[in-house]
């Protein structure tokens, strides 16, 4: 027990700064580890533990088979040729993909690319303008999705957390009740109430389009194009806020009641501060870190997209792209996706460690919190 | 009036002198629009059938460039009165055998379906019209041969197959009798209704595909092989989980008995002799399930002959084709169930041509015939289902089907394949003189072939046979075959005679001999080991044309008349033109010298590369002649070019381009580039106004330059199928004559005579076997069936049936009709 104690009495001497840097770069180890071992995984299970390569290797026949069957030309050689010639297409396929490697040597090359953000070329998606680079991959969809994910996140946490406020304050009245009677209506995901928002307001009342993000031709100048997407943007903006909107409000009302019925805050209350400066300092404040965790997790959250939302609107999110990836099997694309992900998760959980402690004065770091 | 509005006055005045010149049409030219009908087509993306048929419904599209199976979106598109539609036949589903056994090798498990018998069995087990009908809900045309039933084969062999389909029509009590019988030679028992074999059930691993209809198909031959005694172990699946398991593992293993295929065909193949060879025989492919087959001796041999082409005749070649459909029903390690009639949507005023195989997205006449009705210009919308999911570049760009189909509008073609028949149609050439080799069976149908026969058709010394890369020259025949060469067949092709100055490329420049020559080096130049753009994916492809090709020679510049030698031939001479060999088109999109050439020189620095493979190998980009990252690369390529005058493979084609043509081709490209934002430059009805890659929105304009009437392909409407009701006595007495009326008619009127290649009969007893067989010929009475009083003597009592089988020159689909008479016996 003695050195331990000893080490402990030795930390509790150090600076605060270096306690600060320490508990940082523990932090910075155990996130770094997580990401290694997250992307690892993901590696692993995209690719079925390798048998993705046997998957891959059928796919290859079977489209051999099926090119060679309408091939005139083809099928009138002597089969010996023909045979030799399909062998060859299918070994070209073959090095194309990697697959004349095997699945461990390129599991731990993909893992190793990733770390060092060499996200390199997809094997077989382009990017929407052509390119074979998952950089551009993503960076092709990245804008639209952040478009309509970011706006839908900013636009569901403000109202949410705003409206939350004013029925907590409003318990029990008619908006609060018809808030808990519509919040289980988020049991039903954003394309159900797509294909609704559709069938209303552009199969039936022809007020917005179908879908897409612009129309088609896209205009000109780029303030039409702007007004354009704008007409694009407001069903599937509608779709994601309508399906979360009453659960979070609930939630953030629910969570808001919790902390308005502290000690302090009804002795507050007693001591006749005014409403607001009670709700800023006295609930908001403390519940600023989960308001916070909240938000920074949302705002990467719309990173992913939503496939179905997205397929349903054709708008050109990074939820098709990765889906699309996925059913491809392309392996960098998946990796290169998940490594961003990933790091942008750490850095924001890390970000978060430091937040906490600046918004909130309880939350101590190094020893003290160790006590 | 002050000086400044004087000057803006006159400024003014010359401007709307300039704008009327351009605007008003050239004299005499006022009443003849060309090219295409519509001013822009607009193509967005649209996934869904559902949606697609919603937006058709609110004018948001006026066509959906692809088809639906479902059932009840067909019907809606059939009732909607402000929708019109065509149907294609173009995938199949079947039943696929493992043939190994009856036991698979080091286990106990019995494989019933390596007993030919039991195979053949499924043929009556199952139905197939309640495939077509209940399952599909309609959308399903039953299918029991190795041949389309919409392409010319199975209209050649009509009777046959007629024959074929009545014999082996659902008749489960046969099924089961057959498969007890088989079943008992194996050493099976049936013990309380369910089969065993070494004293353990006999169990059949079904790989059932979930993708489509075969599920409910694959759930449904479960069932009924459930009903006859077997267990069946249903494995779902989609390709990625049960391609491994049919087509790579060894059959032997026996880990499945059967699955659920599907296959394609989207465009009219006239040829389907070597079907047999490929999906029955080991010569198919090297994979391990074609190796397990073993066809009859008499079913190999036949195979074989018609793989390789092997006959002296049609009419032998027909009896080659009868025996094998029926042997390979009899072997059926393939049951063919059904096609797919897929259902293609568009608005009631728009007009354009589909084909019978490929529907829209496979028209090739889709650009030249869209028009809104009653009009000329507006714009057309339409959608698909997805679009640019690839790179764009005339040699190893995207194949996708749809952007294919978008593509296509922007190029030309010297013939355009019939959209009913498959069989080409001139566009840019005048004649073709086919001379075939004596003794091979080749036919023509077109006034613009003329087919002749020779003894022997020796290659000229001088023909082009291949190129040197090295030195950069073409290799002579006599170079390479200095004893001479022969040749199966010769295509003598006369272009039109004002081809170089009616064909523009849609930047301004014109087509030029060089535009067709470097086609033709780089056929040889990519598969040249020492050359840069050496590209191994290419090889298959070049290995396989090299085996057929003997040579070509250019005989007129201009007028442009070639002459082509291979040993390739089909039955048809007008498929044997190789008009396309001298066109510059590529694989995957239009290829004018100079847009090629930027690529070339992207690909040979090293900067980007044509195809896929070739990307991968050399850790760069593929060439994007439409957008991203490539467009740079050829922007410098471009100014390279520009600054150089470069003419690709100098040496050899400056003989063909001129350093004026070269100067002017770089200006006008450099001006393309700039006003449109790309490289694609076609010569096609339509031209590559925009592509908004990210958007997937692509916008094509019509060409003004383009040198044919919007007429031109007018004359081909909806396929043009007969109708055929058969009208007779409903009693006929033995020994007695009988008269059957024969209406063949289309959309109501008489179908004209001389546009039917045959109609023929065939008459089954009431046992359904084929008594009497012939052809009808048109008489003054119309087309008639006279059963005479010895045919009717020899019919016994009962219920007959008459079937007439028409076949059409305007279309390959052919028609049947029936009538049912009952047999009296004779006074």
């Amino acid at each position: 027990m003695a050195p331990a104690v000893a080490g402990r009495v030795s930390r509790a001497h150090q600076h605060p700064a270096v306690r600060v840097l320490l508990y940082a770069l523990s932090r910075l180890l155990a996130l770094g580890a997580a990401v290694v071992v997250g992307v690892y995984l993901t590696i692993l299970v995209a690719n079925m533990g390798g048998y993705v390569d046997q998957i891959k290797r059928a796919e290859i026949r079977e489209q051999v088979a099926l090119s060679v069957s309408v091939n005139e030309q083809m099928r009138q050689l002597p089969s010996e040729v023909r045979e030799r010639l399909i062998e060859e297409m299918i070994r070209n396929e073959e090095h194309r993909l990697g697959l004349d490697r095997p699945f461990l040597a390129r599991s731990v090359s993909y893992l190793k690319d990733a770390l060092l953000l060499r996200l390199g070329f997809a094997e077989r998606m382009t990017s929407d303008v052509g390119s074979r680079l998952v950089r551009q991959i993503i960076l092709d969809r990245l804008p639209a999705t952040l478009l309509l994910f970011l706006s839908a996140q900013l636009l569901l946490f403000f109202t949410s957390v705003a409206a939350a406020l004013a029925l907590s304050r409003r318990y029990g009245s008619l908006p609060d009740r018809l808030v808990v009677a519509l919040a289980p209506t988020s049991a039903a995901p954003a394309w159900f109430y797509g294909i609704f928002l559709i069938l209303i307001f552009a199969a039936g009342l022809r007020w917005l389009p179908f879908g897409g993000m612009v129309d088609a031709p896209p205009p000109e100048g780029k303030l039409a194009y702007a007004l354009s997407v704008l007409r694009h943007i407001v069903l599937p903006l509608a779709s994601l806020t309508l399906s979360s909107i009453f659960l979070s409000v609930y939630a953030w009302r629910t969570f808001f009641l919790i902390f308005s019925s502290e000690d302090y805050v009804e002795l507050a209350r007693a001591k006749g501060l005014p409403g607001r400066l009670v709700e800023r300092r006295y609930i908001l404040r403390p519940a600023l870190p989960t308001l916070v965790t909240s938000f920074a997790l949302g705002l990467i959250g719309a990173w992913t997209g939503a496939i179905v939302l997205e397929t349903v609107f054709n708008w050109p999110g990074l939820g098709r792209a990765l889906y699309q990836a996925v059913a491809l099997y392309d392996t960098p694309v998946i990796v290169g996706s998940t490594i961003l992900y990933a790091y942008l998760l750490a850095a924001t959980v890390f970000a978060l460690d430091i937040v906490y402690a600046v918004v909130d004065p309880r939350v101590k770091v190094g020893l003290e919190a160790d006590r | 009036m002050p000086k400044d509005l004087q000057v803006g006055s006159r400024k003014a005045c010359g401007w709307l002198v300039v704008a009327l010149a351009l605007l008003a049409p050239p004299a005499g030219a006022q009443a003849v629009r060309v090219g295409a009908w519509v001013d822009a087509v607009v193509a967005v993306e649209e996934p869904s059938d559902a949606a697609a048929v919603r937006r058709l419904e609110a004018q948001d599209l006026h066509a959906w460039f692809s088809s639906t199976a479902n059932p009840e979106i067909a019907n809606r598109v059939r009732e909607s009165r402000t929708l019109r539609f065509t149907t294609s036949l173009g995938l199949v589903n079947e039943l696929t055998f493992n043939p190994v056994g009856p036991v698979f090798p080091g286990t106990d498990r019995l494989n019933p379906f390596a007993v030919g018998r039991i195979r053949e069995a499924l043929n009556w087990l199952v139905d197939r019209r309640h495939i077509a009908q209940e399952i599909m809900g309609g959308m399903g045309v039953p299918r029991w041969l190795p041949i389309n039933t919409a392409f010319p084969d199975y209209a050649r062999l009509a009777d046959v197959a007629r024959r074929l389909e009545i014999r082996y029509r659902h008749n489960p009590e046969r099924a089961r009798s057959v498969i007890t019988e088989e079943m008992q030679k194996l050493g099976a028992t049936l013990v309380g209704g369910r089969w065993q074999f070494r004293g353990r059930p006999v169990t059949i691993t079904f790989l059932i595909r979930v993708e489509d209809e075969r599920r409910q198909i694959g759930d449904y031959v479960a069932s009924l092989l459930e009903q006859v005694g077997f267990e069946v172990e249903r494995r779902y699946g989609r390709a990625a989980d049960l391609n491994p398991l049919w087509i790579v593992q060894d059959p032997a293993e026996g880990r499945w008995h059967i699955y659920t295929g599907g296959w394609i065909s989207t465009v009219i193949s006239r040829d389907q002799a070597g079907n047999f060879d490929f999906f029955y025989t080991k010569r198919g492919l090297a994979r391990p399930l074609w190796q397990a087959y073993r066809p009859s001796p008499e079913f190999d041999r036949l195979s074989d002959r018609l793989g390789k082409r092997d006959f002296r005749s049609v009419q032998e070649r027909n009896r080659l084709m009868a025996r094998a459909l029926e042997l390979a029903l009899q072997d059926s390690v393939r049951v063919w169930l059904v096609e797919r009639q897929a259902v293609w949507p568009w608005r009631a005023e728009l007009e354009l041509v589909s084909d019978l195989a490929g529907g829209l997205s496979g028209s090739f006449l889709w650009p030249y015939t869209v028009r809104l009705r009653g009009r000329s210009g507006g714009a057309v919308r339409i959608g698909l289902p997805s679009i640019l999911p690839e790179p764009w570049n005339p040699i190893g760009g995207s194949n996708w089907i749809f952007d294919t189909t978008l593509y296509r509008a922007t190029q030309d073609y010297p013939l355009i394949p019939n959209p009913h028949t498959g069989l080409p149609e001139p566009q840019r050439i005048e004649r073709v003189e086919i001379t075939v080799k004596q003794g091979l069976p080749v036919t023509k149908s077109s006034d613009w072939v003329t087919l002749r026969f020779a003894p022997t058709i020796r290659v000229p010394e001088d023909a082009i046979i291949g190129w040197d890369s090295r030195a950069q020259r073409f290799v002579k025949v006599r170079e390479k075959h200095p004893q001479g060469l022969e040749a199966l067949v010769k295509s003598t092709v006369t272009f039109e005679r004002d081809l170089f100055r009616k064909v523009q490329w849609h930047d301004g420049n014109r087509l030029s001999l060089g535009d067709i020559l470097l086609g033709w080096i780089l056929t040889f130049e990519r598969a040249d080991e020492h050359s840069p753009l050496f590209d191994r994916s290419y090889l298959p492809t070049f290995q396989s044309f090299v085996e057929t090709f003997r040579g070509f020679r250019i005989v007129s510049e201009d007028p442009l008349v070639v002459e082509y030698y291979t040993t390739s031939w089909t039955m048809d001479a007008e498929l044997m033109t190789a008009a396309g060999s001298f066109w510059p088109l590529y694989g995957f999109g239009p290829g004018p010298w100079h847009t090629v050439a930027l690529g070339i020189r992207a690909e040979a620095a090293g900067r980007a590369a044509f195809t896929a493979a070739k990307a991968t190998e050399k850790k760069v980009e593929r060439l994007n002649y439409v957008a991203g990252p490539t467009l740079a690369i050829l922007d410098r390529e471009l100014d390279a070019a520009r600054a150089e005058n470069y003419i690709p493979f100098e040496r050899a084609l400056t003989r063909w381009i001129k350093p004026e043509e070269a100067r002017q081709r770089w200006r006008l490209l450099a001006a393309w580039r700039s006003g449109r934002g790309h490289y694609w430059v076609g010569m096609g009805p339509f031209l590559l106004q925009r592509v908004s890659p990210v958007e997937k929105i692509v916008e094509l304009r019509r060409f003004g330059r383009f040198p044919d009437p919007a007429t031109k392909w007018l004359r081909f409407g909806a396929p043009r199928l007969a109708s055929v009701s058969v009208v007779g006595p409903r009693q006929v007495r033995a020994g007695s004559e009988a008269v059957f009326e024969l209406r063949i008619t289309e959309d109501g009127r008489p179908y004209p005579p001389q546009d039917l290649q045959e109609v023929k009969y065939l008459l089954f007893d009431a046992r359904e076997e084929l008594v009497l067989q012939g052809r009808v010929q048109p008489s003054r009475e119309g087309w008639r069936v006279v059963l005479s009083p010895e045919v009717t003597a020899r019919l016994r009592p009962g219920s007959n049936r008459l079937e007439v089988v028409v076949v059409s020159k305007a279309v390959s689909i052919p028609s049947f009709g029936s009538a049912t008479f009952t047999s009296l016996p004779g006074r």
